[in-house]
């Protein structure tokens, strides 16, 4: 029993949290279109801690998401006004963010730099780059309509923006979990050495992984860009520790202490969950805060004191 | 006498560690303390030294029995330990890492840097006058480094006994030389010195006292003088028949691996080697010799190696581990939890991780069937005869005997040409050692070759068609058949080369 909420248990703490806000404000926020809502307000971070739950799987830190997104959403921009066609700047987009997160995973991975240090210092060359592009300013403008719809709307009856997240969990679910790629990085992350004695090749595994991490930063930068129809070179720096704060929370879901990708979301729901239920409660965002740091702590604390127990 | 320590006995977990050791160590004189790996003598140190309480028996100091608890009690009573893994602050020099957990000299509230350097002057000058004191001690030598602790045990008023777990396994000749002075000088200051070393010379040229223990007890004292090296090899060997069976293969067919001038060692020799079908071949050398990182470097985990090694005649390229499990290659290694066991994750999938490819839902598509997976464990555990609830579990949940079966385990499902075992039983019960040895030898009669390495001397006479007896980086003895005997092993492996005292320097 105690086993079982210790797998479930933060599961059920974010039912309880989602029963505490429906029965505080059952007008607003209990609502079957409130709770859609929040699907689509949580997808943008839930796509980027959902990358980073590949790079923690092989245990590892990549801290330049935040910049990947900026990147992804200023860079996409650049393209149009250069006049390249959407689908081919989406693209572009992805393969170049892929790149540059590949040759972070390498460096961590074939050098064994610490990935702290590693995707600190990529994160400051990409933020640079995407200033050095749009030269500091904010870019609108010049968006095709085609392009603003993948982040607008409605698609088979659910918002169309809560596809992306869908798809995007889907993925790297199958990644880690049902595919040999998965495997080698949970091996890789549980013990480096023992994985590779027993023959896991970690150096492309661990730049696959980071230069997934980095497209699915890049993505989010995108979807971004088409949702407020322009891109700011610091618009991504709201997604580094939340997006972190999703993973950690999800670290304490389902499996012991691992990064997986549903405890991700499960992460990424209570925190975008509290926020919306704390608006519609009319609590101010400075609050907010401090309430979702306190939450983190408590979840964490509690893990670890009932390990200790 | 300074120190009288008389029938201490420790038991870990049923196992005696310490099965009546007596040892007496007078002020002034060095006293060699010698036996192979596991007879007792770091558990014998933990005593003096306050980390392991014994079962029964006693410590006296000066005559006067002193139960010794904690690390701070064995200070109190002057005994100072270097161990053998160095423990200073790498970029702190010798004056900043004599301070280290101490009380600092103060002027005021301000560290008094003078002070400092004058108490660390002065008990350097005692063994070491030209040591250089300002440098950071990354920078230092080996034997340098060892000096400094040394400085470091001195420092303190009151030490009586300094004990010295094989201080010179890592040094060159005229560094050790330069350590021989040393201790000669701290005995003459009327400090008594525990002096533990595999290498014989060195202990019938600088000790004067020795105590021989074997099985955890001890099996002969008295003076160094008048005794010969075939003396304490014969109290460190005794003359029992080893428990387990013998029953080395002996068929050898066609080279399967070839090694040829593969570094080894410290000092860049290098070793060439040939095993054959159906052949065991056990390396034996003291621990430090470099022994793991040589089968590292058979198994491909270094990139950058010398030499030439050969896999049934393909050549096998440094760092290609994935070139030696297509051809055939597994490797056990020596640190179960360390290199081995991917501890948070299943039984099953630990077991499966070198072969995920057999494993798939459809051929020529990545994805994992986990029915397989179970299958492959279950499959394992019966054959192998692993004790566990169920392939879900985690491996650390599993005895030692157990999880070493996994590391087999692991690398069935397909032919093994060449195994590669380091301390295949290291903290394993006896039983589990009988299954696993049964193991290799299975492996080796379905023609595969095994390299194993072992600091277990039953376990290399009980697996072993052929013995390489390593000493100094070098092989110091080849053993087949009946020449395959403790005595001329044990001879071998401490077969050291001639020390040059040098001089002065």
């Amino acid at each position: 029993m105690s086993n079982l909420f210790g797998k479930y248990g933060t599961l059920l703490a974010l039912v309880a949290i989602i029963v505490a806000f429906a029965i505080a404000s059952p007008g607003a926020f209990g609502t079957p279109g409130n709770l859609i809502n929040i699907t689509q307000q949580m997808t943008l971070l839930a796509i980027v801690s959902v990358g980073v739950t590949l790079v923690m799987a092989a245990g590892e830190f990549d801290l330049a998401t935040a910049a990947f997104v900026s990147f992804g959403g200023i860079f996409v921009m650049v393209l149009f006004a250069a006049g390249v066609p959407s689908p081919i700047a989406f693209v572009i987009v992805l393969v170049v963010a892929g790149c540059f997160g590949a040759i972070s995973g390498f460096i961590v991975a074939r050098f064994e730099v610490l990935s702290f240090i590693a995707t600190l210092a990529a994160g400051t060359i990409v933020g640079g780059i995407t200033f050095y592009m749009c030269d500091g300013a904010t870019l609108f403008g010049g968006i095709p309509t085609g392009f603003r719809d993948i982040a607008r709307g409605w698609t088979i009856g659910l918002p169309t923006l809560t596809w992306w997240l869908v798809g995007v969990s889907i993925l790297v679910w199958i990644l880690l979990d049902k595919i040999e790629f998965g495997r080698r990085l949970y091996a890789i992350g549980g013990n480096r050495d023992a994985a590779r004695l027993a023959g896991v090749r970690v150096v492309p595994n661990m730049v696959t992984a980071f230069a997934i991490s980095a497209m699915l930063s890049a993505l989010v930068g995108m979807l971004l860009t088409a949702r407020i129809g322009s891109a700011n070179p610091t618009g991504g720096s709201g997604y580094l520790l939340n997006a972190y704060a999703g993973v950690f929370l999800g670290m304490t879901a389902f499996r012991d202490g691992e990064a997986n990708v549903l405890g991700t979301l499960v992460g990424a729901a209570i925190i975008a969950v509290i926020s919306n239920g704390l608006t519609i409660l009319g609590v101010s965002t400075f609050l907010q805060d401090i309430i979702t740091g306190s939450i983190i702590l408590a979840a964490v604390l509690v893990r670890r004191i009932g390990k200790e127990a | 006498m300074l120190l009288e320590v008389r029938d201490l006995k420790k038991r870990f977990s049923g196992v005696r560690a310490l099965d009546g050791v007596d040892l007496q160590v007078e002020a002034g004189t060095v006293h060699a303390l010698v036996g192979e790996n596991g007879a007792g003598k770091s558990t014998l140190i933990k005593a003096l030294s306050g980390l392991v309480t014994p079962n029964s028996g006693t410590i006296s100091v000066d005559g006067v029995t002193r139960p010794i608890s904690s690390v701070r009690e064995a200070e109190a009573l002057g005994f100072r330990f270097i161990h053998q893994e160095l423990s200073l602050v790498p970029f702190f020099n010798a004056i900043e890492n004599g301070f280290v957990g101490r009380p600092y000299p103060l002027k005021g509230p301000f560290i008094d840097q003078a002070a400092m350097r004058a108490q660390v002057v002065r008990a350097a000058e005692l063994i070491a006058p030209d040591l250089p004191l300002d440098v950071p001690t990354s920078r230092l030598t080996t034997g340098q480094k060892q000096l400094v602790e040394i400085t470091r045990a001195l420092m303190t008023q009151g030490a009586r006994l300094v004990v010295m777990d094989e201080p010179s396994a890592s040094l060159s000749d005229a560094e050790a030389a330069r350590l021989h002075k040393a201790i000669r000088a701290l005995a003459d200051q009327g400090v008594a010195v525990i002096f533990i070393s595999h290498r014989l010379d060195e202990v019938l040229s600088i000790c004067d006292q020795y105590t021989v223990l074997r099985n955890g007890q001890t099996t002969g004292t008295g003076q160094i003088a008048g005794t010969t090296r075939d003396d304490l090899i014969r109290l460190m060997t005794g003359h029992e028949s080893a428990a387990l069976a013998r029953t080395a293969p002996q068929v050898v067919g066609k080279p399967v691996l070839q090694v040829e001038a593969v570094p080894f060692g410290p000092e860049g020799e290098t070793i060439s080697l040939e095993i054959g079908e159906g052949e065991i071949l056990g390396l034996y050398g003291l621990v430090g010799a470099g022994r793991s990182s040589f089968m590292k470097q058979i198994w491909g985990a270094r990139r950058h190696a010398g030499g030439r090694i050969r896999l049934d005649g393909k050549d096998m390229r440094a760092g290609q581990i994935l070139a030696r499990i297509a051809a055939g290659g597994a490797y056990v290694p020596e640190d179960r939890r360390g290199e081995g066991l991917i501890t948070q994750r299943s039984i099953a999938e630990n077991l499966a991780i070198a072969n995920l490819r057999s494993m798939r839902k459809v051929p020529g598509l990545p994805l994992v069937d986990d029915r397989r997976v179970t299958e492959n464990a279950e499959a394992v555990r019966s054959q192998l005869a692993v004790k566990m609830s169920n392939a879900t579990a985690k491996p650390l949940t599993l005895s030692g005997g157990n999880q070493q079966k996994l590391l087999f385990g692991r690398w069935f499902g397909r032919p093994i040409r060449l195994m590669i075992l380091d301390e295949p039983t290291r903290g394993v019960d006896v039983g589990a050692k009988a299954e696993i040895h049964e193991l290799a030898r299975k492996m080796a009669a379905t023609g595969a070759a095994v390299l194993m390495t072992t600091s277990d001397m039953d376990e290399l006479l009980a697996l072993s068609s052929r013995v390489l007896v390593m000493a100094g980086g070098r092989i110091t003895a080849e053993l087949t058949g009946e020449e395959i005997a403790p005595e001329r092993i044990v001879a071998a492996a401490f077969a050291h080369t001639e020390r040059k005292e040098t001089t002065g320097s």
